[in-house]
C-alpha cells in the first residue's frame, strides 16, 4: 500500500467523513488516490486558512476531529492562524501536509517551509513523517492526542516520497505514549473538600467555560447548581453550557459580562471555575477579581491551567464531566440561607439588564439579533465572528443548551465566522446554521462563500455593517483618547451585489422595519444568503469594563432618552 | 541546590530535570516553550540515560518558584516529556565541566600548571602559549576555578551546564 493510500485507509478507520482541503505539489500523492475513497467526502476551499476554520467549525459542531489538508510551503503556513484558533480554544483538529521529498528537507527546496518549526506553539502536537514505517502510528497517535485530555489541534507534515513509498499497513488499535496520560478524574479528597466548601458558602458563584461543553457536563452542572443552589455564569467559550434563562442564570462574565454575573463575582465567597483557564478577559484586573472570595475551587482537565492566573484553595485537575459526576453524590445541604444572596442577585438582574439604544433613527444590532433569537430559538447553530458581533451574539441570544454557540474565543480570529459555519453546516446538515459577522471579519475569508454556493449550504449570514472595525472605534473612542485612527471600512463592496457575483442572494436592510421581511425572505431561500444590515455606526457594547479595570467597574448602556 | 548566576541572567536560577523521548525536535520544542513562556535558559545540558530512546536534560532557568512550577507543568504538556522534576530546593549531586584555555609561556608555564593541580583541575593539551584544563565541579567551584585562574591569561572558557541527580537517602 502507498503512503497515500494509508493516510486515506487510516481516516477512513477513524470515523473520518470530511475533509477540507486544497492539493498542491507536495500532496498530490494523497490527492492521486483521493477518489478510490468515496466514503471520504473533500471539500475544495478557496484558501487553506478556511480549511483549517473549517476543521474546526466541523469539530465543534460534531464533536469529532475535524481535519483539513494542505500542501508543503505557503499552502500549509495558511493554516496557521486557523491552527492557533483551534489551539486556543482547545478544538480537536488534525491537518496533514504535504511535505518536500525527504532528502531535500532543509536544503529549501521548492515550497519548502519548516512547517513544524513554525506549528510548535500553535498545535498540540505534531509529527513530520519522513519514513513510511513511521506514517500509521502518526496518524493514530495524532487522532488520539487531538481528542482526547484537552482537546487540541496536531499536524501531519507527511514527505511526498512517504506519500509515494511502499509498504505494509499496520494500523494500531490503541496508542502508547509514556508522557502523555490525561487525568480524567478528580482527585478524591479534593472533590470532598469542594463538596464541603459549597456547603459552607454563603455567596457562592460557579463559572464555566468550554471545558464544561466539551466534556458534555451540561447536566451535571445543571444539577450541581440547583442542589446547592449556587447561581452560574459562563465564559464566553461557555455560553450555552447552563441555560440563559434558568432563575440561577448569570449569563456571561469577564470583561463584557452582564452587570448582574459581574456583581455576584465581585461579591462572592466562593467562586468555583470548572473547565476555564480564567484568562485575563475573564478575571479583567487580576488584583481586583472577586475580592470577596475567600475559597476558590478550579477544575480544569490542564493541570498548567490550575494556578497560572488564580490560585485556587481546591485545585481539582480533571474533566468537568467527571468531577462534577464525582461531586455530585457528596453534596450537601448548604448550611447558611441562600435565600438572601439569590434575592440580591435578582436584584441585580434587576438593577443591570441588558439594554441598547433604541432611539436614534438607526438600525441597533440587538434588534436584529433578537429578532433572530425569536424566529430560531435553540434550533440553530449561531457561528459568530470577532468584535462587536461576537459579544452581541453571544449577549442577545438565550442559548439554553450547548454546542448552539460557536467564535473564536482565545485566539479572537477576525475572518473565523463564515469558514467555521461551512464546517459546522457539513457537520449538522440537519440544524440551520447563521454566521454572525462584522463586514471587517467577513471579508477577510469571504472567498469561501464560493463553496456554500458549490455545496449549496444552507447558511444565512448575518452581516452587522457599520462600515468601520466597530470594537476597534469603540475601544478608541474610550480608552485611546477619542482618536478615530483607520477604522473606516466605508469603501467595501456592495454586498447585494458580492453575493450575486458569487451566486447567491443578497438582501439590505436599513431600518427596523425591514428586518422581519429580510429574515422571512432569507429563510425561504435555500441555500446561502447574505444579509446586510445596515447598522447604526455608533453602536456600542455593553456592559464593558474599561481597560486595566477591575470587574466592578463595568460601565453600562446609557439609559434611552 | 544553589548555582551562581551566569554572566547573561538576572534573577534566580531554578533547575529542573526533564526526562524526554529521544526523538527529533525535541530539544527545539522544550527550549521554544521555555522562550515563549518569557524565561532565559542560563544553563542546558542533554545526554541520553540509562533507557534506550530517553534523554535527559537539566535546564537551568531564571525563574522565581511559581513561574518554575508553571514552566514545569507546560512542559509536562509535551507529549514527548515523561517526567519533569525541580531540583531547586531539593539535595542533589551537582556536576559541570569547564574547560580552561589559560596562556602559559615561558617561565609562567610552571606556575600555571601548579596553580592547576593545586586546584583540582586536570591539564589536557600543552601547547607553545598555552595549556587547555579541565574541572568537573559544581557551578560555584567552578566559577572560583575560573577566576582564580584568571590572573594568568584565560584565553578561552567552554562550560558543559551542570548535570544533576538528586541525593541518595542518608537514613
Amino acid at each position: 500500500m502507498t503512503g497515500a493510500d494509508m493516510v486515506l485507509e487510516a481516516l477512513e478507520r477513524e470515523g473520518v467523513e470530511c475533509i477540507f482541503g486544497y492539493p498542491g505539489g507536495a500532496n498530490l500523492p494523497i490527492y492521486q488516490h483521493l477518489p478510490k475513497h468515496p466514503k471520504l467526502r473533500h471539500v475544495l476551499v478557496r484558501h487553506e486558512q478556511g480549511a483549517a476554520h473549517m476543521a474546526d467549525g466541523y469539530a465543534r459542531a460534531s464533536g469529532k476531529a475535524g481535519v483539513c489538508f494542505a500542501t508543503s510551503g505557503p499552502g500549509a503556513l495558511n493554516l496557521v492562524t486557523g491552527l492557533a484558533t483551534a489551539f486556543m480554544d482547545s478544538v480537536p483538529v488534525v491537518a496533514i501536509t504535504g511535505q518536500v521529498n525527504s532528502n531535500v528537507v532543509g536544503r529549501d527546496a521548492f515550497q519548502e517551509s519548516d512547517v513544524i518549526g513554525c506549528t510548535t506553539p500553535v498545535t498540540k502536537h505534531s509529527y513530520l513523517v519522513t519514513h513510511i514505517e513511521d506514517l500509521p502510528g502518526a496518524i493514530k497517535e495524532a487522532f488520539h492526542i487531538a481528542t482526547t485530555g484537552r482537546p487540541g489541534p496536531v499536524l501531519i507534515d507527511i514527505c511526498k516520497d512517504v506519500q509515494q513509498a511502499v509498504g505494509e499497513f499496520h494500523y494500531p488499535d490503541h496508542v502508547q505514549l509514556a508522557g502523555y496520560k490525561p487525568t480524567y478524574r478528580g482527585n478524591p479528597i479534593q472533590v470532598r473538600r469542594a463538596a464541603e466548601a459549597l456547603a459552607e458558602a454563603h455567596r457562592p458563584v460557579i463559572l464555566a467555560g468550554h471545558g464544561v461543553i466539551l466534556s458534555h457536563a451540561e447536566e451535571e452542572l445543571l444539577e450541581l447548581a440547583e442542589a446547592t443552589a449556587t447561581p452560574v455564569g459562563t465564559t464566553l467559550l461557555g455560553v450555552g453550557a447552563f441555560p440563559v434563562k434558568h432563575p440561577l442564570a448569570l449569563h456571561m462574565t469577564g470583561f463584557m459580562g452582564t452587570g448582574w454575573c459581574l456583581r455576584a463575582v465581585q461579591s462572592a465567597d466562593l467562586v468555583m471555575m470548572v473547565g476555564m483557564r480564567v484568562d485575563d478577559r475573564v478575571t479583567a484586573k487580576l488584583t481586583d477579581f472577586a475580592p470577596e472570595a475567600e475559597t476558590f475551587i478550579h477544575v480544569d482537565i490542564d493541570p498548567a491551567e490550575i494556578g497560572k492566573n488564580v490560585r485556587p484553595h481546591i485545585p481539582i485537575v480533571g474533566d468537568a464531566k467527571h468531577v462534577l459526576r464525582d461531586l455530585i453524590p457528596q453534596l450537601q445541604t448548604p448550611r447558611h440561607d441562600r435565600t438572601a444572596w439569590l434575592t440580591q442577585i435578582d436584584a441585580w438582574r434587576e438593577e443591570h439588564p441588558l439594554r441598547y439604544t433604541r432611539s436614534n433613527g438607526h438600525l441597533q444590532p440587538q434588534e436584529v439579533l433578537i429578532d433572530m433569537y425569536r424566529r430560531c430559538r435553540d434550533e440553530a447553530i449561531v457561528v459568530a465572528d470577532v468584535g462587536q458581533n461576537q459579544i452581541w451574539a453571544a449577549l442577545w441570544w438565550n442559548y439554553s443548551r450547548p454546542g448552539l454557540f460557536i467564535n473564536s474565543g482565545g485566539a479572537g480570529t477576525m475572518g473565523f465566522a463564515f469558514p467555521a459555519a461551512v464546517g459546522a453546516k457539513f457537520a449538522r446538515p440537519e440544524l440551520p446554521v447563521w454566521c454572525v459577522a462584522g463586514e471587517g471579519g467577513f471579508v477577510m475569508t469571504a472567498q469561501e462563500l464560493s463553496v456554500a454556493v458549490e455545496h449549496n449550504l444552507d447558511i444565512k449570514v448575518v452581516l452587522l455593517n457599520n462600515f468601520s472595525l466597530g470594537m476597534v472605534r469603540q475601544f478608541q473612542d474610550d480608552f485611546y483618547g477619542g482618536v478615530r485612527s483607520e477604522i473606516d471600512l466605508t469603501q467595501m463592496p456592495d454586498f447585494v451585489k458580492l453575493a450575486e457575483a458569487y451566486g447567491l442572494t443578497g438582501i439590505r436592510v436599513s431600518s427596523a422595519g425591514e428586518i422581519a421581511g429580510a429574515f422571512d425572505r432569507a429563510e425561504r431561500t435555500p441555500g446561502p444568503v447574505i444579509i446586510d444590515f445596515r447598522i447604526d455606526p455608533e453602536a456600542n457594547v455593553y456592559p464593558i469594563v474599561p481597560l486595566g479595570m477591575g470587574l466592578q467597574d463595568f460601565w453600562e448602556a446609557p439609559y434611552d432618552a | 541546590m544553589t548555582l551562581s548566576r551566569g554572566p547573561n541572567s538576572n534573577g534566580k536560577l531554578r533547575v529542573l530535570s526533564v526526562v524526554v523521548e529521544d526523538h527529533p525536535g525535541v530539544l527545539a520544542r522544550v527550549s521554544g516553550l521555555i522562550r515563549r513562556r518569557g524565561f532565559n535558559i542560563d544553563a542546558l545540558s542533554v545526554g541520553p540515560t540509562d533507557r534506550a530512546g530517553r534523554s535527559r536534560m537539566t535546564l537551568t532557568v531564571d525563574a522565581g518558584h511559581a513561574e518554575v512550577d508553571q514552566v514545569g507543568k507546560q512542559l509536562h504538556k509535551l507529549v514527548e516529556v515523561i517526567k519533569v522534576t525541580d531540583l531547586t530546593d531539593e539535595p542533589v549531586t551537582s556536576r559541570e565541566l569547564v574547560l580552561v584555555r589559560v596562556g602559559a609561556t615561558g617561565q609562567r608555564r610552571e606556575a600555571v600548571m601548579q596553580a592547576i593541580e593545586h586546584l583540582g583541575g586536570r591539564t589536557l593539551d600543552i601547547g607553545r602559549d598555552a595549556i587547555t584544563v579541565e574541572l568537573a565541579a559544581d557551578a560555584d567551584a567552578i566559577e572560583g576555578f575560573v577566576e582564580l585562574l584568571r590572573p594568568y591569561g584565560v584565553k578561552e572558557v567552554a562550560r558543559s551546564g551542570p548535570v544533576a541527580m538528586r541525593r541518595n537517602p542518608r537514613r
